[in-house]
């Protein structure tokens, strides 16, 4: 469990310095290494299908596309952020803690309880078998997301200027 | 549930606090982004870590690669949207785009 503690809180962490981090190029990278714990973290939870997942697409590829947008924009620089904002969010992030912790206990055990059966077979059965549905759902938003790029990118025709 | 689901929720809480804090008051589009996928990451903490408690990580694992398949989407869209408002806008602020108000 303790180490399953030190994951979560390096990934709590590099994700707090994505956000406080003046250079975007810093931001992208600590986003990147709190992804590659919490991948970590999935693997140590037996969940290695959904651990390499988070490995190569949210630190690898998702890192990629920032990359480049921080590469193609350039003016990211030249944006100030309130010093108020970042001196202010210890702060924020303690009033956060000792609220969440006071709070989040007795609001959770309101929560009933779901039942569900054991879980039998392997992942395949359970991804191809009982989420098929969710499969044409996921091909679809993948769809949406290259056709809103290729929206997004289009070239302007000679007739419309 | 268990302590150890009461731990996992309380860090990914801390996670959903630090992707609001960034939409909250951040203003650079790109670092906007940044808080949306680190509260990207408190969600799928949430789903696996209650899957993994109640001993249905095989479920949990893939309603977090459904998720994360959204989540690039959604970044890949917004990315392209980013390029797009600085290259009108020659600026990363998000206080600019307030000019597209009517």
């Amino acid at each position: 469990m303790w180490g399953q503690i030190l994951l979560l809180i390096a990934v709590v962490v590099f994700s707090a310095f994505a956000v406080l981090a003046k250079d975007l190029i810093k931001s992208a990278i600590s986003l990147a290494v709190a992804s590659l714990f919490l991948g970590l973290l999935f693997f140590q939870m037996r969940a290695p299908y959904a651990g390499v997942f988070e490995i190569s697409v949210v630190a690898g590829l998702i890192t990629v596309l920032f990359m480049l947008v921080i590469a193609l924009t350039k003016t990211g620089g030249d944006v100030r952020e309130s010093k108020l904002a970042t001196l202010g969010f210890p702060l924020f992030f303690v009033v956060f803690a000792v609220i969440d912790l006071i709070v989040m206990k007795g609001l959770l055990a309101k929560l009933p309880a779901l039942a569900g059966p054991a879980e039998s077979g392997t992942f395949g059965d359970v991804l191809w078998k009982q989420r098929t549905f969710d499969l044409v759902g996921q091909l679809g938003v993948i769809l949406a997301g290259v056709f809103a790029v290729l929206a997004l990118f289009r070239k302007r025709d000679n007739k419309d200027e | 549930m268990n302590s150890a689901w009461f731990v996992f929720i309380g860090f990914a809480a801390a996670l959903l606090f630090v992707g609001l804090y960034a939409l909250l008051t951040m203003r650079n589009v790109i670092k906007l982004l940044i808080g949306v996928e680190v509260i990207g990451k408190s969600v799928t903490l949430v789903l696996l870590a209650t899957g993994f408690v109640k001993n249905n990580i095989l479920l949990a694992q893939s309603l977090v690669i459904t998720v994360i398949v959204v989540e690039v989407s959604l970044i890949a869209t917004a990315l392209a949207l980013v390029i797009n408002i600085a290259r009108h806008t020659k600026s990363l602020d998000v206080r600019k785009l307030a000019k597209l108000k009517g």
